[in-house]
């Protein structure tokens, strides 16, 4: 507190006697005359009162100015110092025996870690290749289940998946997991963004250059450097303007903080008392952890890079405990001016600067000559821009952002150091933004969306709002609510099968419909061809997307039917009671179609989307979980009929793309949507284990000249390919059979007979009449039957 | 071990019909034959689960069966241990969905399928649907008639 009076003194108290002891003098000897003197005295007595209350007013407002910085300082520093945000992983890689991962996926997995291959995997965060064997040292981290501690592990690799994975220390084979990637903190209300560190967390190195660089006194003063202010002071007389500002640390702590980055007379006049108050309330190492994390080191389009976690991130890619010593120069290096030391945009002058950094730390003895020496002879190692983990993948982080903003209030996100596990499968996300890019290369006004869950359980494994998908602007898989076209269809046709009296063969009329609405209105859809095709089978409606036959079958179900469905689904939001839902004249988000169709590949289980699985506090403490959720919504029975037509939409209707480019044992389902006038193409399917939704669209609305068979399929199908997963399950469940029917839907039929159609069929509708043809193939194949059942 | 189901099954009806909130009573099975966690390194998580939940910890256990779950996704028994286990977390309305989701993937076992019922009649009970429960109880019995046949 002496400190705070030495600085409140001058201006409130001690001035004031100093001016007093001035009085005497106004009794000299030397006045003219007494009347003169007198006149002379009065003015002297009214200027005196005058400069007494001038000086005291400016006292005043001197100390009421220093008690509002101190409560600036004060206010700011406490609100700062100490908020941990949450941050947010992607899930961890599970490695166990079995697993379908390429060697290649499993590298670059590491690489993204920044694991760092040394021969023998020392120590955690290193690997090495074994011939066809990988040996990891894991970090190890928490979880709600124990966590994992860092552990050495053989990975033997097979042909595209892991043979065995094999604890070194024990021998035994188990299930092991990389540390989860961080992709993200949430900092509500700002826009720039950090990675806090504690001062113990901050390579002594780092904080060593860091002292010899900017402020070799800084344990010797109170927040200014007289020496250092001098100096400067008589650059500036010599260069005749403001070059140099002789700022301590602690100075350049406030200049970021409180001030703006301009050198003015009047910003140091504020700063000095500030550095002053600062060094007054608190300790060096408090002063130099804020420091650490407000520094500002660069700019990232429209984020500002503040802080030695967040830089270390964006320009290495790395925690900053992990950086090298010519890393950790290279931050130093970038304070002196973090543009035009920027080591990616201006490589010479940063490396030349990184080694006066060297330099300057060899002189203070904070590295040997040897030391100095080699980091001297290391490259920059910067990361290409955008590369980062930290910020990769900003249309997913916005979804966790989300549910956690309805979740969690604002100030427990930004102050208490959560820790949050999500559902993003990151080798899934890099696939869905690789595929999305490529088709739309050379489509400059097209943008899209994917969504690629896990229906089982209902994670959000890949989100990508942007073909440009490190720009975090509009986040079209969440954002864009376009009409969804043919998608809507299934959901016709479920509600037709439960309403009962409809089956896959049902003749439906594909034939002109005019309906009238409320209001005089008239709704007369067209088929994409223009054509008609009369009574045709209702799968036959849906695999080859028939707008006219679905018109009249959606017209038969009800519309109440069929919103109802829609409900059932899980699709909240408004449906329109018009007749134009049957063809898809709602609109949705391709996150809501992803949750619409989740229910569709799981068989009738309403499984909610989630992107977190767990959140932990900052000592690792789980806090809350999200726990796998289904319901049964849609009986077995139906939900598989459905499926088994969405199969054939894949294998002989609009998604035939897919199959001829899928391997032929990954048996998947879907569905093409397209708007009118070619607004939006969409692509909507599923396979036993992934489900991924495809939009592509133009940010105006305008046509983009692609249907959802050739526009997002063709994105949909490279995403598949992409990604190891299981084929839908092929058998009928109990109540359901297989059969060939005839097209008139009421006889049973046989294979090869004409007009045959393969379809699902419940057993309670199984038609009691066969066609001749059906007949003698059905006696044919019980014959055959019982022949294999002598040789079985 | 039929006779023996048969018992516990009639005395958790007995339970379950007494008080909405009756202690749970549930047979105690094996993993059936056909499973495919008796085949997938997720054994090794489920048995993590069945340690954390003995000691309590129902959260870490949550997490290990979830794990387990996306390891060995057909395997009907890991759904049962899940809705197990958010019925000792009181969420009925999910210990019914996860058993629901068990039955669809359970083997052709009418012993384990009828208890499975039972998980769900026991979860509709504790959601104050007692005509829910009586029909799975009915689900249950008639299982293991076929079950002695």
């Amino acid at each position: 507190m002496g400190f705070w009076w030495s600085v409140a003194k001058p201006a409130g108290i001690d001035i004031l006697p100093a001016m007093t002891s001035k009085r005497p003098s106004r009794r000299s000897p030397r006045q003219p005359s007494r009347r003169r003197a007198r006149s002379r005295a009065g003015f002297g007595r009214r200027l005196w009162g005058w400069l007494w209350r001038g000086a005291l007013l400016g006292a005043v407002l001197l100390a009421l100015a220093l008690v509002w910085l101190d409560f600036q300082v004060r206010e700011r520093f406490d609100s700062h110092a100490w908020q941990l945000p949450a941050r947010v992983f992607a899930r961890p890689v599970e490695l166990y025996q079995g697993r379908d991962l390429e060697r290649q996926h499993l590298l670059r997995v590491l690489g993204l870690m920044r694991y760092q291959e040394d021969g023998r995997a020392l120590s955690p965060g290193t690997f090495a290749v074994l011939g066809d064997s990988l040996l990891i040292h894991t970090r190890g981290f928490a979880d709600s289940d124990g966590g994992e501690g860092p552990r050495l592990m053989r990975v033997e690799l097979g042909q595209h998946r892991i043979r065995d994975v094999i604890d070194v220390a024990s021998g035994a084979s188990r299930v092991a997991r990389l540390e989860p990637l961080q992709i993200g903190s949430i900092h509500p209300g700002h826009t720039e963004d950090r990675v806090l560190v504690r001062l113990e967390e901050v390579p002594e190195t780092l904080v060593g250059m860091l002292l010899a660089t900017e402020d070799r006194a800084f344990y010797q003063h109170h927040g200014i450097s007289l020496r250092g202010l001098a100096r400067a002071m008589l650059v500036n007389l010599k260069a005749g303007e403001l070059q140099q500002g002789g700022s301590t640390l602690t100075q350049q702590l406030v200049k970021n903080f409180w001030l703006t980055r301009e050198r003015t007379l009047a910003r140091k006049l504020v700063e000095i008392p500030m550095a002053l108050l600062l060094e007054l309330h608190y300790s060096k190492e408090q002063i130099l952890e804020a420091y650490i994390n407000e520094v500002y080191l660069g700019q990232d389009g429209a984020r500002a890079i503040h802080g030695m976690g967040l830089a270390a991130r964006y320009y290495f890619g790395r925690p900053l405990e992990d950086l090298g010593l010519h890393q950790q120069a290279m931050l130093v290096a970038l304070l002196k001016g973090p543009s035009y030391y920027d080591p990616r945009r201006h490589p010479v002058r940063a490396r030349e600067r990184r080694d006066t950094v060297l330099f300057a730390s060899f002189e203070e003895q904070v590295l040997d000559g040897t030391r100095m020496a080699r980091a001297r002879d290391q490259e920059l190692d910067v990361i290409p821009k955008g590369s980062a983990a930290l910020y990769a993948f900003p249309a997913f982080v916005d979804l966790v952002r989300r549910q956690l903003a309805r979740d969690y209030p604002e100030k427990v996100l930004a102050s208490e150091g959560l820790m949050i596990h999500s559902t993003l499968d990151v080798l899934a996300q890099f696939s869905a933004e690789q595929a999305l890019a490529r088709f739309l290369k050379s489509r400059d006004k097209v943008n899209g969306a994917v969504v690629v869950t896990a229906p089982n359980d209902g994670d959000v494994l890949a989100l990508v709002g942007d073909k440009a998908p490190r720009s975090a602007g509009f986040n079209r898989a969440l954002d864009a609510v376009r009409p969804i076209g043919s998608l809507a269809k299934p959901v016709v046709v479920l509600a037709a099968l439960q309403k009962g009296g409809f089956h896959l063969a049902t003749p439906v009329q594909d034939g002109p419909i005019t309906v009238r609405m409320e209001g005089g209105q008239e709704w007369t859809p067209q088929n994409f061809d223009g054509q008609s095709r009369g009574m045709i089978p209702l799968q036959e409606a849906l695999v080859h997307s028939r707008n006219q036959a679905m018109a009249h079958l959606g017209m038969q179900v009800g519309l109440p039917d069929i919103m109802s469905t829609f409900r059932q689904l899980g699709v909240q939001r408004p449906i329109p009671p018009y007749p134009s839902m049957i063809l898809g004249s709602l609109n949705m988000s391709p996150f809501e179609v992803a949750v619409m169709y989740q229910t569709l590949a799981t068989g009738g289980f309403n499984t909610p989307l989630r992107a977190i699985t767990d959140v932990l506090d900052k000592d690792g403490q789980p806090l809350a979980r999200y726990p796998v959720s289904p319901q049964p919504v849609v009986n077995q029975q139906d939900a598989y009929i459905l499926q088994w037509a969405l199969r054939q939409v894949i294998e002989r209707g609009t998604g035939t793309y897919a199959h001829q480019q899928l391997p032929g044992a990954l048996v998947v389902a879907g569905k093409t949507g397209t708007s009118d006038g070619y607004r939006d193409a969409w692509f909507a399917g599923f396979s036993g284990s992934r489900l991924t939704v495809v939009w592509l669209g133009n940010d105006d609305n305008e046509g983009i000249g692609l249907t959802g068979s050739s526009g997002a399929l063709r994105v949909w199908t490279e995403v598949m390919a992409s990604m190891p997963q299981r084929p839908l399950d092929l058998a009928p469940p109990p109540g359901v059979s297989l059969v060939w029917m005839d097209r008139d839907g009421q006889r049973l039929s046989g294979e090869g007979c004409e007009g045959a159609l393969r379809i699902a069929l419940r057993d309670g509708m199984m038609p009691d009449k066969a066609t001749a043809c059906g007949r003698v193939e059905g006696t044919r194949k019980g014959i055959m039957k019982w022949l294999r059942g002598w040789f079985d | 071990m039929v006779a023996r189901l048969v018992r516990l099954i009639l005395l958790s009806a007995a339970l379950a019909a007494c008080a909405s909130r009756a202690p749970m009573v549930l047979p105690e099975l094996d993993v059936p034959a056909g499973d495919p966690l008796l085949t997938s390194p997720a054994q090794s998580l489920w048995k993590q689960a069945v340690v954390a939940r003995t000691d309590g910890n129902l959260v870490a256990a949550g997490r290990l069966l979830e794990r387990a779950a996306n390891l060995a996704p057909d395997s009907s028994w890991l759904y049962r241990e899940l809705a197990e286990l958010r019925l000792r977390q009181d969420s009925p309305v999910a210990a019914e969905g996860l058993a629901r989701k068990a039955l669809r993937l359970a083997p052709d076992n009418p012993v384990y399928q009828s208890a499975l019922w039972q998980l769900v009649a026991t979860a509709r009970v504790r959601q104050g649907d007692d005509e829910g429960a009586k029909q799975a109880r009915t689900e249950a019995t008639l299982l293991i008639e076929r079950g002695q046949q």
